[in-house]
């Protein structure tokens, strides 16, 4: 089976859930990856140390149309089974413009893709989370699919593969939406799915004043800083922070909720993380329920005393 | 401008869906239907967009008969007219059929106004199954430019000008009219409708057309749904409730310690 | 749990409902703490047209029946009874114009409160609260106009309204209740100025203030009715109003419930939830009890208003019975809670706070006790 992983650059690096799914692409068959954009170079090399073929499409492609029709071109060139991608903004317009285009089909967001009795299978969360669909295309080729990150780790390094490089010549009738300026509103990097631990801020901290308790104990664990919706929506802090459905979907080792109730939409974000402490002054609240270790009490309270704890530990 | 807006009923999502111990597939029949939260701020940045720049806005839905009332309440909202496609098949492929037939569901609605749509809009997502793929798709089968994740939307020349709420800011796009965006949450909420409106919109006539009415051809499925399953439930750990906050932190220390979480 | 009515008014009130408990429920809250007037509040609430219930049809309103206003308005007072008194109360300020109006007066504050405006009713003064007739307010005439002069009290929405239906007394011989007359005054007229607003227990999104009327020159032709016939109007106004009061305070006896068997039901000791033990469970009941009968009282009464008949004393039942059951459920919320009831972090301190007034305004339940007992005995 031919497996095309397209892999995502950001700050002239492979992204992490790029290189995760490297792991499903090589179980499932002849894996190769592909990414587009100039200066690639080190990129390319970066994911060929896993043992994976590149071929590096050597084209400027800011746009979705741009990168729809470079992708096109090497599914053509390639003519793989599956293509596999992270689940990120750009690739759930990238896999189903494709999948439409080759009328085909596409699954977004799969947590697994597999063979069972000799095709391929895919699950995928749905509902919130609190639902698996199991999912098969059957005979159409090529199938696409989006991975949500944390799903796999990144495979073992081995033996460096071989970069191709090779260009597209992108029609320009192919641009019908014109991408004229892009903005950064939000400067700080916030790495929440690449993190190990993560501290979690929910509308319980009360006010934006409080936050510095969550900083602080974020600082202490080197931890990266999550938040809720509602804490967003007050303007508490940048969407960049955002943990759940709406936001990030998280794995990190430890996750530590600071006056979060745990609303399905956030928990469905969280649930991957190996271990959960949560902090409520609600006894009731159903964070409690997925969490390894609970406290009820108000987090203004609880949090000092817990900062000053693990200070002695360090 | 004309604006047409795709929006989909779905079961309340602050209930929680688990599966009907029988069948094995989500047991969502007992939820109460709602508006898809994202549908819900497409008509609202339609509307605004009409009451600012002129023009229409209609809403179509694929559902059962019961899905009426709320075509009623998008009408009551400040949407001007609504069309049910009531078929079940319709709705029960996947997505890709799902947006072979909404092609076809913007053509009638065309057809039956008599007006051509400049701008076909989608929720990026609907908040039941969350696949966040038929507008990119619907784009791609009715070979329109394409913009996801829009917040704003405003005229430009002949054409339209996109706002995409992308991870880090905002990314402008400029394409022709027509085009299909799904839309994002905008930095307002979707209107109230004041009783006024609310009592006028129940009287209003929501044409039901089955899919031999809108003479939609048949679109086939490529994915399908094998079987469903629930994850396995995280386990409900240690729930530390002490009446001195210093005793509590101390315990959660000792079980965090001990399961080498630290 | 709610009157019983039509799909379109159960369809209204799901909307009305969603309205109160997204965009007012948790925002009142900081505005209950400050004692500021939540302008922005009242604005939505506006938008939805939930200050315009009782402007009649024929003059831009809403068409409406009573029940389904009610049912309206509890829900509004479900989410905060300070706005719900003040929404409500544009419907007070205008009972006596359209009872005893003509068609241009009528028209003028329908138009104000259909634009957003607010009116206000100003009857009570500081030596004339539960004796209305013994106000000391006078308006002489003057050629084509009366002047005004006196002082009122406890005027609900003075602050911001831009009409003021204020009682004076126009032939001191014939007294109070037959030589009083009641005249519509407009924002902005000379003479006419709002005190500093009441630094109130409960119900603190609503505005509460003194009138000072200081040579208030006032056309003729505002005058509401006939000359000396005002307190004939007052008491139309009131005898209408006492209902409403009742509805507010049986949206408030349901939050009373809401809270507690939310908490309650959570809420464990000794291993099950606190509302397993009959003791608290049945002082639920009870809640439930006399939120029901208020509003089989409140319904009895505005069916009869209906109907045509006198209402008056089903009316004053009807205020009496909820105003003591709110204060009742509310003590019984609290105790539900226990030391959370207590604690300003929880709802029901607050509701236990907006519950008093029920038994005071709109004439205290003591005088409500005088009309029912007088109407049930006859003249001894």
């Amino acid at each position: 089976m031919k497996v095309l992983a397209y892999i995502e650059v950001k700050e002239g690096k492979a992204i992490n859930g790029s290189l995760e799914i490297l792991t499903p692409a090589a179980a499932l068959g002849e894996a190769t990856a592909v990414m587009v954009g100039t200066g690639l170079d080190e990129a390319a090399a970066q994911v060929a140390a896993y043992g994976v073929p590149v071929t590096l499409v050597e084209t400027e492609a800011a746009s979705c149309d741009e990168l729809t029709a470079a992708l096109q071109a090497q599914i053509a060139a390639v003519d793989p089974d599956v293509v596999l991608m992270s689940g990120t903004q750009t690739a759930k317009d990238l896999a189903p413009r494709l999948a439409a285009r080759l009328n085909t089909g596409c699954v977004t967001d799969a947590t697994v893709v597999e063979v069972v009795d000799g095709a391929v299978a895919y699950t995928r969360p749905a509902f919130g989370g609190t639902v698996l669909e199991h999912l098969t295309m059957g005979s159409a080729r090529p199938q696409f699919a989006t991975l949500r990150s944390g799903s796999y780790s990144k495979p073992e390094q081995g033996a460096a593969a071989a970069v191709t490089k090779t260009s597209v010549e992108i029609p320009s009738d192919a641009i019908r939406a014109k991408l004229v300026e892009v903005t950064k509103d939000i400067s700080e990097a916030v790495n929440l799915e690449g993190a190990d631990v993560i501290v979690t801020a929910g509308r319980g901290m009360g006010s934006a004043e409080e936050l510095h308790l969550v900083n602080e104990l974020a600082e202490l664990l080197g931890a990266e800083i999550g938040a809720t919706r509602p804490v967003i929506e007050e303007g508490w802090m940048s969407r960049a922070h955002q943990v759940g459905q709406s936001g990030k979907i998280v794995a990190p080792k430890l996750y530590i909720a600071c006056g979060v109730s745990g609303a399905m939409q956030h928990i469905s974000g969280a649930m991957g993380s190996k271990y959960i402490v949560a902090i409520s002054k609600d006894e009731s609240a159903p964070i409690f329920e997925y969490a390894n270790v609970g406290i009820v009490g108000d987090v203004k309270v609880i949090l000092p005393l817990l900062i000053e704890e693990i200070r002695k530990l360090k | 401008m004309d604006i047409l807006v795709c929006v989909k009923q779905v079961p309340d999502d602050f209930v929680e869906v688990h599966l009907d111990p029988a069948t094995q597939a989500p047991a969502t029949a007992e939820i109460e239907r709602v508006a898809n939260a994202f549908d819900t701020y497409a008509v609202e940045l339609a509307v605004r967009y009409c009451e600012a720049n002129g023009g229409t806005v209609t809403a179509a839905c694929i559902g059962p008969e019961t899905a009426k009332n709320a075509l009623k309440n998008l009408i009551a909202v400040g949407v001007n007219k609504a069309y049910l496609f009531n078929a079940e098949d319709l709705a029960a492929g996947d997505d890709g059929a799902k947006a072979g037939y909404l092609a076809q569901v913007v053509k009638t609605c065309e057809e039956k106004s008599g007006v051509h749509f400049g701008l076909v809009l989608c929720g990026k997502e609907s908040t039941d199954e969350i696949r966040g793929q038929v507008g990119a798709m619907l784009a791609e089968k009715m070979g329109l430019p394409f913009v996801s994740s829009v917040i704003e939307v405003a005229p430009n020349g002949d054409g339209l000008i996109a706002k995409q709420e992308t991870e880090d800011g905002i990314a402008t796009y400029e394409t022709a009219s027509p085009a299909v965006y799904t839309i994002a949450k905008p930095g307002y909420d979707p209107r109230y409708p004041s009783i006024k409106s609310k009592m006028a919109a129940r009287k209003a006539e929501i044409p039901v057309l089955t899919a031999a009415d809108a003479g939609l051809s048949a679109v086939e499925s490529v994915v399908t749904c094998t079987s469903y399953t629930e994850p396995p439930k995280r386990e409900a750990g240690l729930l530390i409730q002490e009446k001195v906050a210093a005793d509590a932190v101390a315990k959660a220390m000792a079980v965090m310690k001990q399961d080498n979480a630290l | 749990m709610s009157y019983i009515l039509s799909e379109e008014s159960r369809d209204l009130l799901q909307d009305v409902r969603n309205f109160c408990q997204n965009e007012l429920k948790e925002q009142v809250k900081e505005y209950d703490e400050s004692g500021e007037w939540p302008r922005e509040l009242y604005e939505k609430a506006i938008e939805m047209q939930l200050h315009m219930l009782d402007v009649p049809e024929q003059f831009g309103g809403l068409g409406l029946d009573r029940i389904t206003c009610a049912a309206l308005i509890e829900q509004i007072a479900i989410a905060d009874a300070g706005m719900a008194v003040t929404l409500s109360g544009n419907g007070l300020a205008l009972k006596p114009v359209l009872i005893s109006g003509n068609d241009e007066q009528k028209k003028k504050c329908c138009d104000i409160i259909i634009n957003g405006g607010f009116g206000c009713f100003a009857l009570t003064e500081p030596n004339a609260g539960s004796d209305p007739a013994g106000g000391k307010t006078t308006a002489v005439r003057d050629g084509n106009d009366y002047i005004l002069n006196g002082r009122k009290c406890f005027i609900t929405s003075a602050e911001v309204a831009d009409f003021f239906v204020v009682t004076a007394t126009t032939n001191k011989e014939l007294g109070g209740t037959k030589g009083m007359s009641a005249f519509l005054v407009y924002k902005g007229t000379p003479g006419l100025s709002v005190g500093n607003h009441e630094k109130k227990m409960g119900i603190r999104t609503s505005i509460t203030s003194d009138v000072v009327l200081d040579d208030v020159r006032v056309p003729a032709e505002n005058m509401i009715g006939a000359e000396n016939t005002g307190f004939i109007t007052a008491m139309k106004t009131l005898d209408l109003a006492r209902i409403n009061c009742a509805v507010v305070a049986t949206g408030v006896a349901q939050r009373c419930i809401d809270e507690a068997v939310e908490y309650g039901r959570q809420r464990k000791q000794f291993g099950k939830p606190i509302l397993a033990n009959q003791a608290l469970a049945f002082k639920v009941a009870d809640m439930r009890i006399r939120t029901e009968a208020s509003r089989s009282l409140i319904a009895q009464a505005l069916n009869t208003a209906d109907a045509g008949l006198p209402f008056s004393d089903l009316g004053s039942c009807a205020k009496a019975f909820a105003g003591d059951a709110v204060q009742q459920n509310a003590i019984d919320a609290v105790q539900i809670l226990g030391g959370y009831g207590f604690s300003r972090e929880y709802p029901v301190e607050k509701l236990y706070r907006d519950a008093k007034i029920f038994s005071i305004f709109e004439g205290t339940n003591e005088i409500q006790r005088v009309v029912i007992s007088r109407s049930t005995i006859g003249k001894l």
